[in-house]
């Protein structure tokens, strides 16, 4: 099923306000889930469910996001973890360990100044966006 | 008190859909405090019988394996007041269950009719907490399916009146 | 059993108000809720946070009406676990003063963690505007209830001492 970049971005986004009780302007490409969005554990399944449901063209084969597949599972053990942080920083092991987890996300930024806040921009609509076309254009 | 906000299911269909009621009776303490001059049955109670009624089917789905916690409420629109003497039906469905949880959609009648009074339209978020809550300390053993849950989906699994 | 989820109101003004909920394993549905585990259930916090609001629409507007119940509550999270011995410390912010009652952003902690947060709407009326069959003495009464029950949320926290000789404590 081919869907332009921009119709996937307009499907993210009502997801988004209708989960996060955020407005439809909030939503930027680049605004971070957790820290402008809101959004806690439970929100990222309320959002995993929504885009299955929402990009499930025939029911006999529903669209299925394979748990940790979009948003990286157990990320709080990660950052606890000795060989990715120490002293609050991230180590170069730590930065592996984080493109790994989340290769959806633009690092570009975060590649500039390496720390736990600019880590914490790394989950923004884009990622979600980015997933959705990397699935549907596969 | 005891926390049980359902009286039986009248309908149980595993991994999709369940039907619970509850007879809102002037027997429960509660109501005399909210409020003495007009007793009602208070929204948040409400909440907790769909969340049961939703709970259980969840639970059930994964043979109650899981700690199903509720997590989140999407929604809980209420359109009337609930009085001593109704009796509330709640029909709840699972939209999606997965590993890490689940998300509900339910309605609230006054009545088991198709047309009965709507009280309330409720979306509810449910948790697996064994596999989220990393660091929150709580015991192993599943402590939120207790016989008391169990023993209303045995009661309707083994619908039998029993003749004295 | 009261069903009063609120002990005390701390702070109020026309557009906030700060309670605080202590949670005792006195209060029997924790023996249900759960077994092995006692923790404040879910929606007792949603129903503290819809007292507060209510408190708050009948403070603001003198008692002007009588019932102040839960109209919608919307993205309602839950974070930590409440357990007894703890108190769960509760904000509620009018946002939007409406025709009909109001709607509110809430939040409550324990310990600083948030508990709870998320958005309702109340509905505040007189029964006997809602319904003709109800008589207005029934909202005298209840509004009689609620100036009452206020006022037992609303006392100072020192208590007055016991001894003749003492001064209150919160003279000291």
């Amino acid at each position: 099923m081919a869907m332009s970049r921009d119709e996937i971005y307009k499907k993210v986004r009502a997801i988004l306000v209708e989960t996060l009780g955020v407005d439809e302007e909030e939503v930027t490409p680049t605004a971070a889930l957790r820290e402008d969005l809101g959004a806690e554990s439970i929100d990222y399944l309320d959002i995993a469910f929504r885009l299955e449901k929402a990009f499930t063209t025939d029911p006999a084969h529903p669209f299925k996001i394979p748990r940790g597949e979009l948003f990286p599972e157990n990320l709080p053990a990660v950052m606890s973890d000795e060989r990715y942080v120490k002293d609050g920083k991230i180590t170069p092991d730590g930065i592996v360990e984080l493109k790994k987890r989340m290769p959806y996300s633009d690092f570009t930024e975060f590649d500039k100044a390496p720390s736990m806040e600019s880590a914490a921009s790394l989950m923004n609509v884009d990622t979600i966006v980015n997933y959705m076309q990397a699935r549907l254009n596969a | 008190m005891r926390w049980i906000w359902i009286d039986k299911f009248v309908e149980f269909s595993s991994k999709s859909s369940a039907t619970a009621i509850k007879n809102v009776t002037l027997a429960e303490e509660h109501l005399h405090d909210l409020f003495p001059a007009f007793p009602i049955m208070p929204a948040s109670l409400i909440v907790e019988g769909m969340a049961q009624t939703a709970g259980i089917l969840v639970g059930e789905a994964r043979n109650f394996s899981e700690k199903v916690i509720l997590a989140k409420i999407g929604r809980a629109t209420f359109h009337t007041l609930v009085r001593p003497g109704d009796t509330l039906v709640y029909s709840a469905r699972i939209v999606n269950l997965s590993e890490s949880g689940a998300s509900i959609s339910g309605t609230v009648r006054l009545g088991l009719e198709d047309d009965a009074l709507l009280v309330a339209d409720i979306e509810l978020m449910f948790s697996h907490i064994d596999k989220n809550l990393a660091g929150a300390a709580f015991p192993e053993h599943n402590f939120v399916f207790t016989q008391q849950f169990t023993q209303l989906l045995n009661s309707y699994r083994n619908a039998a009146n029993i003749p004295l | 059993m009261k069903f009063n989820l609120i002990d005390r109101i701390e702070e109020v003004s026309d557009t906030r108000l700060v309670a605080v909920k202590f949670v005792s394993l006195a209060e029997e549905y924790l023996a249900d809720h759960f077994p092995t585990f006692p923790v404040l259930p879910g929606v007792l916090m949603l129903e503290s946070i819809t007292q507060a609001a209510g408190w708050l629409l009948h403070r603001s507007s003198g008692f002007a009406k009588s019932m102040a119940v839960l109209k919608e509550a919307r993205n309602i999270k839950y974070g930590t676990f409440v357990a007894p011995g703890n108190a769960l410390r509760i904000e509620v912010d009018l946002i939007e003063k409406t025709e009909s009652g109001g709607s509110f952003k809430a939040v409550a902690t324990v310990n600083g963690k948030n508990a709870i947060w998320g958005r309702i709407e109340m509905a505040y009326f007189d029964l006997s505007a809602r319904q003709r069959a109800i008589d207005s003495d029934i909202d005298r009464q209840l509004g009689e209830h609620n100036r009452q029950r206020w006022m037992l949320l609303t006392q100072p926290a020192a208590a007055p001492s016991l001894d003749m000789q003492t001064p209150a404590r919160s003279q000291q």
